[in-house]
Order: structure tokens, then C-alpha cells, then sequence
């Protein structure tokens, strides 16, 4: 395969032109703030086309070595030493040589559209515009994604899917180097066979170097030649042939120590032998009992009512469904991607109202006061809720709210009450018993004064089952609990949900883990979704909320819509200006007129742009209302109130102020609701020459919006399943940490495809056409007709006089 | 990498500070949207006299203090709070195209006294100053520039000095605590402010400036 590389400054070796070789001589790199280096002393050379498996125990430094090796580490207070060097360059050097995948699908995603996602890291390498739509088209194609149309939104990908287009957009830069961070954590089986088939085939065709981060070895170990293992805060460790894992029992040893999941070899096998309470029964002959029952439940995380955004009442994603949770007793609910799995738990949970059918809680499960309590779970308190049903979300951080550890644990047991009153339910001492102990099974009392947010990976998993566990709920929910954990939290993950089975509790979990579920003897719970070929759902837990804002990636196909959107821009300034310079009713009047008379060029239909803009019609009325008794008396008075009055005058100011507001949100509604984010930044980085860089920062932020807002919707459920009403600050401050975490990894991925680095090329050019000229002269004549009708009336007045 | 070569270029903003800032703003667009659906029953209470519905108006100005103490770098203010303001267009804003003024006249007001202290100072009577410095650009928009009040001397007096309170206490004192808080949990650990939970309230220096030079 002949990989030219035009956009490199200097052309690659004979050698070079497949693999990149890397190098490493005596590096060391130590974070700010750190008390251990990331590593030290360094020492490494891999060979072109080589194929690496990296592992370590979890902060051994992998994906430090990983983003050294990018060229993304740029910490100024950071110390650095030594040398690494890719085909001789410095990293930052080698950009586009090397292309990185990081775990999280979310943050893999620069674009809307999957084209324009491609194309960004090309753009970024300033490969001649010309080049890139045969790159991308090659890409996509090499990773299996040929068949979807170039401006398909990424929004409505799987998780599986978003890392494919994030090989693929690794692919079209034509690097020598592929750095894959455990790329498959956070998929299911199906996605996570299909990304790693798709690197392989990808390194085998390009032969380039890889180096993969994983800690499940099972899954790479026979497709590469090296096994490399870092040593903790020093150097390499080992560096073998990969197969030597099987026969090398020391070696084995060692990585399963490391809480690696090494093949062939049971990490269960720590624990007492278990048998389930659900079997003993069997043979005991004892029974289980029923805590929560659905019957004929159809869920939807829409609430079911009707409401002024919908025209049609929201059709759940699942429908009759029958489901009981007894005591003892493990469930797992699994099924594809986007079948409702993670909706049906946070509605058994209590967290969501169920869409149709009931959820009973029996009198077991309702407990101590229980006949204060009504049926279904949604109805309770939330102080009601925590110590009954607990439920541990598929990100941890969602459910922190403390700054501590040990303040973490307390609040659950703290906030619980006894049904019907406000009494606590557990005494002071009660209360510091239980985190004590739940310090001591979590094995985190040595980090009780801790910030959660700072914990590692696995001791966020533990600490954030514990917060479900305090205040000592029967049914425990879990969202996807072993995505990307490593072999000892899986192990101690097993230990706690076994104690709690045995201790007559039920554990309900969504995963596609069968070796989890094997491990609590679980019985399984299908879904299959209502109607399977209904657009395809993103990832569960991050799936979109449709009654929250959203971020279109598909072009409106309106007149307007086709019309470049700096002409759009350019008429909307002017209209603006117009109607902002002076305030009377006459201009804001044909405004308004104009905007009606002009909805067939945007395509939308009446009752639509009327449902749309009904509520600023209100605030219009607010307007005037704050004119006629706030501003100045003038003319007769209308209305007498003592300390203020209504007079002609001010009721005449503030009906102008609000025909005004009115009008200007009208030509606003029509230009942004056909104008794409995208190309208005295209428009901007390209026409009016706007610093490219904080353009399409801004633009890939605003891609995010969709996502905050799910996370927003998480964040609220998550503060009611730990006992807490309506915080909105908490759920705020939440919403930040999730922001920055999701903004610093994608920095990372647009850092690693060529961003910012210096000038970049444009594979679509924004073009002011003929229409577009029409577009800004419609704009000046409308701006231009309300004010000369305004003057002629002779209501024009200039504000700024 | 604490090479001289940076060192020239210090106020230039790395990716990091570009796709934080960016990401930061949209959640807070989120956030507006939160507020909106929870409690947009509290600006009917300023209904008996409507000039001091600016007492709520500070939290439309929390992303340029909140985006300046986090980036902490010259145009933090303006940039956040005019892609915040980008977003609440895109999600269907109150006043259409004059939210992008808006935006810019507010994140002006809070850059001013930034730049006042030359980016130096980034603690707590600088961020109250700096969220009363965009309620007052706020408030002065809103009656004399898009002029969107026309009340008597005391309607407009009340209406500029609520905002520039509100701004103060929601866009001053909340963002200065969120900073803190948001370095306690480690994620501005790529950012300038990941030590802000470790400096004084009124420290006479940020030290993050001062240690970076070691």
C-alpha cells in the first residue's frame, strides 16, 4: 500500500513509510502536584510495524507513556527528562504521524457529521483540500462505516460505532503510529470484537505500529508480538514476546497480582466458594419472596403526559413488561444497545415514573411504617426511597456529592426518615456505625478524608455501591457496574453484591458482562426494545433526552437553509439594528409582518413557528406590564396604585417595548432554526476570519450540548436515588466536573488529529454566491422598509439620542 | 516540559484552555435551561414591581467570571460568556440576535476589571468586583444601548444596581466557590487553576503564576 504523506514537513524514510519506530531513551515525566513520577527512567525501542500490548497495574503510567508518545502531554509545570523520539522526531514534531483513541466514545468525536469529522484531522495537517474526500471515503470504508452518508450525525452512532469513526479519522491522516488507550472498555461484546477486528485489519494494511492499552489481555494477546509491562513510577518492567504470558508462571502471577485479567485463568477463584441464597433455597426448600413487582410496564424516559413541545404523546422505548425481584436473588437485564435496558432500571428504581402498567413494592420491601408508603416507588420521598432501593449509576462521579469519602457514606444513612414523618431513621451513632463499617468493607477507611472526585477508578466503583448501600436498601440497581474495571475491583465488586444477596437483598444490574453474572448466579432478564428498526438509541446512559435541547446535524433543506449563512447573518444584523435603534410600534409591526410573510423560504408551516414563539408573545406581555408602571407618567392616568401609576403615556412606552421585543426574536427564530452550526463556523473561521482555532472549539463544544443535557437529566436522578430533593447547585457544580472531565479528553483527541498546530486547509469552501446577495439585500430592504414606514408614520425615534 | 520556549507565548491559550472554556459555556447554557424549567416561577414574583426582576439577572452571568477564574487567561470572560450566550440563541432565546450583545457588553464588564489586575489576581474581591463589573455593563446595556427599559430615574437606578448585586453574589461570590471546588476534585489539573483550592481568599499573589517559574 503506498502511503505518500504530503502534509509531513519532511518526507519519511524508505523505511518510515509504513511503521513508525519508536524510541525511548532514560524518559522520565513527573505530573505537577504529584508525589510519584509518572515514570522514570524509561528505556524502549519499538520497531516499525510492531505491535505492542502495553499493561501495568492501573496507575502504572500507561496512558501517560501513551499521550507522551502522542505529543499531548504540554503540562508547563510538569517535569519531563530524557528523550522519546518517533522516527527520530520529537513528538510534537511528528504530528500526523501518530494517531491515539482514548476509552471513552463520547470524547472520540470532534464533528456532527461523520465527513466533517474525518476531514478535521486532514484539515488540521493542511492536506491540500482536493485530497481529502477520497481519504475519508477510504477511511470510512476501511473501518466499515462506507455505507453511511458522509453528513450522517455522529450523535446517532453506538458507542462501538463512535469508535470506528474515531479509527477512521485516525486512518485518513495516514499515520505511521496507532495508540489505542483501552479503546474497548466501554463497549459492549459485539462493538468492542468489531473496533479490535477493525485496528487489526486497519495495522495490517497500513503497517503501521501499534501500541494498545488494555487490561483485559485476552482479547489482543494473540494478534500482537510484544508484551511490554511498566513497572510503577519507573521504567519498563518487562518487555517479552507476547505468547511467553502463556507458559511464564511467574510472569502470569505477577499481572494477575497487578489486577490484570490474565487468559486462562479464573479471578474468582480468590473468593469462598458461594452458592447463591436462590439455590439454597431450592434445596433447603426455604422460599424467596418478592420485594418489587412490575406488571405490564412499558417505560420511557419521557414523562407520559402531553405537553405543549409534542404533538404526539412520546411512545415508549419498552412495552409490557413483567419482572419480579425477590429477595436473594440476582438479575441481569441485558439486550442490544438502545433497547430500553437502562430506562427500565431507573424506572424499577423509582427514578422515573413508569410509562404504563404498575410497580408494586410488597410489605417486605416497604418495611418498618410501611403502610404509609404508596405502591410504586416513584411516588415516595426521596428520604423514603434511599433506604429501600439504591441505585449505582454507570459513572460514579454522577452520584458524588460530598467532599469527602466518609461525608459521602454518611449521607444516604443521614437523609433517610421514617415513612409519614420527618424523624430520621437511624440515630447519630447508628449512623457512624454503618459508615465505619461500610469504610471497612469498601477497604477505603485509609482514604475516609478524601476528595471522591480524586479516588482511582476502582475505589470510585466501590465508594459509589457503598453510597447505595448506606442506608441499608433491599433492592440494589446497577448501570453497566464492570465496564473498565480492572480484575481486583470485578473480584471485590462480586465480594459486596454476594453479602448482600446473602444478607436477603435483591441486585438487579444492566450489563453485558455474562461473566458477572455467572458470578452471582443471576437469573436473566431479556429485553428486546418495542419496535427494533426505530432509529437506533446512542449508548444507554449517555442516550439522548429528546425533550432536551438538541444539536441537529442534518441540513435544513429549505430555501433559506441552502443559503450560505454570513448573507443570513449579515440580513438578521441589519433587521436587528432597525428594530434595536429606535422603539415604536410601527417599525416592530412590519418586522413581524415581514417574518410571517417569509416563513415558505425556511419551510416551516405556520402552526409550528407559532407553537415556537407563543412563549416570547408572554414575555412581551411582561414588558409591557413593566413599562406601563415603571416607566415615566405621562399623559393621563390610567390606573392609580398608590406609589405608582398606570398612565397613557407609560401603557403607550411599554406596548411599543413589547411589539419590539416581539419582533426581534421573530427574524431570529427563522434564520437560526435553518442555519447549521457548522457551516455558520465554517462561514466565520473562513469569510469573516474569526481565529480558526476558537471557532471550531466552540463548535465542537456546542456538539456537546445534547450530552450535558443528559447528563444534567443523570445528575437530578442521581441526587434522588441518594436521598436528596431538588438540588440545583449540587446538580450544577456536577454538571461542571462532567463538563471539564469531557472537555480535557477531547482537547486531548483534537490535540492528537493536528489542532491548533498551525495553518490548516478547508475541505469545504464557504462561497458567498448570487443567492447569498439576494439573502443580504432582503435583509436591508426589509431593516430599510420599517424604518422609512416608521418615519412617514412619524413614531421613529432614535434610542441613543 | 518547563522549557523557555514558552515561556514568551504564556497568555496564549493552549487546546486545553480553547475546549474547556467552549465546553464549559455550553453547560452553562445547560444549566440556564435547568434554571428556566425549575424556576421560572421566581421572576413572576418581581411582577409587583417589575425593575427588580434584575435581582435573579446575575445568573445569566456567571460564565464569564466562572470561564476567567477557571482559564485565567486575557478574553476568558468575553469568550465564555459570549458562547454561552451563542447557545441560549440556539435554544431559542428571549431576545434573539441581541443576546450575542448582550453577552459580549456582560463578559466586557468582568474582563475589564480582570485586565485591571493585568491577570495576576484571581481571588475573591476580584471575582466579586468582576461579577458586579457585568451586571453594571449588563444593566447599562439593557437601559441605554439595546434599551430594552424604558423606566423613570428610580425604575432604571433599582434595575442597574440590582444587576450589578445579583452579578456580584451569583456571578461573583458562586463562581469563585465553584473554582474551588472544581480543583478540589482535580479535573482543572490541565488549567491554570488547579491550585485554587489551596490559595487564600484574598492572597496578595496567585500563586500558580508565581510557583510556574521554578
Amino acid at each position: 500500500m503506498s502511503t505518500t504523506t504530503p502534509d509531513q514537513p519532511q518526507p519519511p524514510t524508505e523505511a518510515a513509510v509504513a511503521g513508525v519506530r519508536v524510541t525511548a531513551a532514560d524518559f522520565s515525566y513527573h505530573h505537577a502536584d504529584r508525589s510519584q513520577p509518572a515514570f522514570a527512567g524509561l528505556n524502549l525501542d519499538i520497531a516499525p510495524g510492531e505491535k505492542v500490548l502495553l499493561a501495568g497495574a492501573s496507575g502504572a503510567g500507561k496512558s501517560t507513556l501513551l499521550h507522551a508518545i502522542a505529543g499531548v502531554l504540554q503540562d508547563d509545570d510538569a517535569d519531563s527528562a530524557g528523550e522519546l523520539r518517533l522516527d527520530g522526531l520529537h513528538p510534537e514534531q511528528a504530528r500526523g504521524r501518530a494517531g491515539l483513541m482514548q476509552q471513552d466514545p463520547e470524547s472520540q468525536v470532534v464533528l456532527s457529521r461523520i465527513g466533517d469529522d474525518v476531514a478535521f484531522a486532514c484539515e488540521n495537517l493542511a492536506v491540500p483540500p482536493a485530497e481529502i474526500p477520497d481519504r475519508c471515503r477510504y477511511a470510512l470504508k476501511a473501518v466499515g462505516l462506507g455505507h453511511l452518508r458522509l453528513d450522517h450525525s455522529t450523535g446517532a452512532l453506538s458507542g462501538g460505532q463512535k469508535q470506528r469513526l474515531a479509527l477512521a479519522s485516525i486512518l485518513a491522516m495516514r499515520p505511521g503510529l496507532l495508540l489505542l488507550d483501552e479503546p474497548t472498555a466501554n463497549l459492549d461484546p459485539e462493538g468492542a470484537e468489531q473496533v479490535r477486528d477493525s485496528v487489526l485489519a486497519a495495522a495490517q494494511a497500513t503497517g503501521a505500529t501499534m501500541i494498545v492499552v488494555e487490561h483485559r489481555l485476552e482479547a489482543w494477546l494473540d494478534e500482537v508480538d510484544t508484551l511490554v509491562v511498566l513497572e510503577p513510577g519507573g521504567g519498563i518492567r518487562h518487555r517479552v514476546p507476547a505468547d511467553t504470558l502463556y507458559q511464564d508462571q511467574a510472569l502470569r502471577t505477577e499481572l494477575i497480582s497487578a489486577g490484570l485479567w490474565v487468559p486462562h485463568h479464573d479471578a474468582l477463584g480468590s473468593l469462598p466458594t458461594w452458592v447463591s441464597p436462590d439455590r439454597r433455597s431450592h434445596t433447603e426448600g426455604s422460599a424467596v419472596l418478592p420485594l418489587l413487582v412490575g406488571e405490564g410496564l412499558a417505560v420511557s424516559r419521557e414523562s407520559p403526559g402531553r405537553s405543549w413541545r409534542k404533538a404526539l404523546p412520546p411512545q415508549p422505548v419498552l412495552d409490557e413488561v413483567d419482572i419480579t425481584l425477590s429477595s436473594g436473588v440476582a438479575t441481569g437485564i441485558t439486550g442490544r444497545n438502545g433497547a430500553g435496558k437502562s430506562t427500565l432500571l431507573l424506572t424499577l428504581g423509582g427514578l422515573l415514573a413508569p410509562h404504563a402498567g404498575s410497580i408494586t413494592a410488597s410489605t417486605l420491601l416497604k418495611g418498618g411504617h410501611g403502610d404509609q408508603l404508596a405502591d410504586s416507588p416513584h411516588e415516595w420521598r426521596s428520604a423514603d426511597l434511599t433506604s429501600r432501593i439504591g441505585t449505582v449509576f454507570q459513572e460514579p462521579e454522577h452520584q458524588f456529592v460530598r467532599h469527602t469519602v466518609a461525608d459521602e457514606l454518611r449521607l444516604s444513612a443521614e437523609q433517610a426518615r421514617i415513612p409519614g414523618t420527618k424523624k430520621p431513621l437511624f440515630t447519630d451513632h447508628e449512623v457512624a456505625d454503618r459508615v465505619s463499617q461500610l469504610l471497612h468493607r469498601l477497604r477505603l477507611t485509609h482514604l475516609a478524608a478524601v476528595n471522591p472526585f480524586t479516588l482511582s477508578g476502582g475505589e470510585k466503583r466501590r465508594l459509589s455501591v457503598g453510597t447505595a448501600l448506606a442506608a441499608g436498601p433491599e433492592v440494589l440497581m446497577l448501570d453497566e457496574p464492570t465496564f473498565g474495571q480492572d480484575a481486583h475491583t470485578f473480584v471485590e465488586l462480586v465480594g459486596l453484591l454476594r453479602e448482600h444477596l446473602d444478607s436477603g437483598g435483591t441486585v438487579v444490574a444492566v450489563t453485558h458482562d455474562q461473566h458477572f453474572l455467572r458470578a452471582l448466579s443471576a437469573r436473566t432478564f431479556q429485553v428486546t426494545g418495542a419496535e427494533p428498526h426505530r432509529s437506533p438509541a446512542p449508548e444507554s446512559g449517555n442516550s439522548r433526552v429528546s425533550s432536551t435541547p438538541l444539536f441537529s446535524a442534518v441540513r435544513d433543506v429549505s430555501w433559506l437553509g441552502q443559503r450560505g449563512p454570513l448573507a443570513k447573518l449579515v440580513a438578521l444584523c441589519c433587521i436587528t439594528l432597525a428594530l434595536i435603534s429606535t422603539i415604536d410600534p410601527v417599525s416592530a409591526t412590519v418586522v413581524a409582518a415581514a417574518s410571517f410573510a417569509l416563513l415558505p423560504l425556511a419551510n416551516i408551516r405556520l402552526g409550528t413557528f407559532l407553537k415556537r414563539i407563543w412563549i416570547f408573545a408572554v414575555a412581551a406581555v411582561m414588558a409591557v406590564w413593566g413599562a406601563a408602571i415603571a416607566a415615566e407618567e405621562s399623559g393621563r392616568v390610567l390606573l392609580d396604585l398608590g406609589v405608582t401609576t398606570v398612565s397613557t403615556g407609560s401603557l403607550e412606552m411599554g406596548l411599543s417595548l413589547g411589539a419590539r421585543a416581539f419582533a426581534i426574536v421573530l427574524p431570529s427564530v427563522l434564520i437560526f432554526s435553518t442555519t447549521d452550526p457548522t457551516d455558520l463556523a465554517d462561514a466565520l473561521a473562513q469569510q469573516l476570519k474569526l481565529p480558526a482555532r476558537f471557532v471550531l472549539g466552540a463548535l465542537a463544544g456546542m456538539r456537546l450540548l445534547g450530552l450535558m443535557a443528559a447528563h444534567w437529566t443523570t445528575l437530578g436522578h442521581a441526587r434522588r436515588a441518594r436521598g436528596l430533593g431538588a438540588r440545583f447547585f449540587s446538580q450544577a457544580f456536577g454538571l461542571l466536573v462532567q463538563a471539564i472531565r469531557i472537555a480535557t479528553r477531547l482537547a486531548v483527541t483534537m490535540e492528537s488529529r493536528g489542532f491548533g498546530a498551525g495553518e490548516r486547509t478547508w475541505s469545504r469552501a464557504a462561497r458567498f454566491t448570487t443567492a447569498d446577495g439576494g439573502v443580504v439585500l432582503g435583509g436591508v430592504f426589509v431593516a430599510g422598509s420599517a424604518t422609512t414606514l416608521a418615519v412617514i408614520a412619524d413614531t421613529w425615534n432614535l434610542v441613543w439620542m | 516540559m518547563n522549557t523557555s520556549a514558552s515561556a514568551p507565548i504564556r497568555q496564549r491559550w493552549t487546546v486545553s484552555d480553547i475546549v474547556v472554556a467552549s465546553t464549559l459555556a455550553v453547560a452553562s447554557g445547560v444549566i440556564f435551561w435547568g434554571w428556566n424549567l425549575s424556576y421560572h416561577a421566581v421572576s413572576t414574583l418581581f411582577i409587583v414591581y417589575p425593575p427588580t426582576a434584575s435581582l435573579v439577572a446575575g445568573m445569566w452571568l456567571f460564565p464569564a467570571v466562572l470561564g476567567a477564574l477557571i482559564i485565567r487567561k486575557p478574553g476568558a470572560a468575553i469568550y465564555c460568556e459570549m458562547v454561552a450566550a451563542a447557545v441560549s440563541a440556539l435554544l431559542g432565546s428571549q431576545w434573539g440576535l441581541g443576546v450575542l450583545l448582550s453577552g459580549f457588553v456582560q463578559g466586557l464588564g468582568a474582563e475589564l476589571i480582570l485586565l485591571l489586575f493585568l491577570y495576576r489576581r484571581f481571588t475573591f474581591d476580584v471575582a466579586v468586583l468582576a461579577g458586579a463589573a457585568a451586571g453594571l455593563a449588563g444593566g447599562i446595556n439593557e437601559n441605554w444601548i439595546a434599551s430594552y427599559y424604558q423606566y423613570d430615574a428610580v425604575g432604571t437606578l433599582t434595575h442597574i444596581a440590582g444587576f450589578a448585586i445579583s452579578g456580584a453574589l451569583i456571578a461573583g461570590v458562586l463562581p469563585w466557590m465553584a473554582t474551588r471546588g472544581l480543583a478540589s476534585t482535580g479535573v482543572l489539573a490541565p488549567l491554570r487553576s488547579r491550585k485554587a483550592h489551596r490559595e487564600s481568599a484574598f492572597g496578595l499573589r496567585n500563586r500558580a503564576t508565581a510557583t510556574s517559574t521554578s
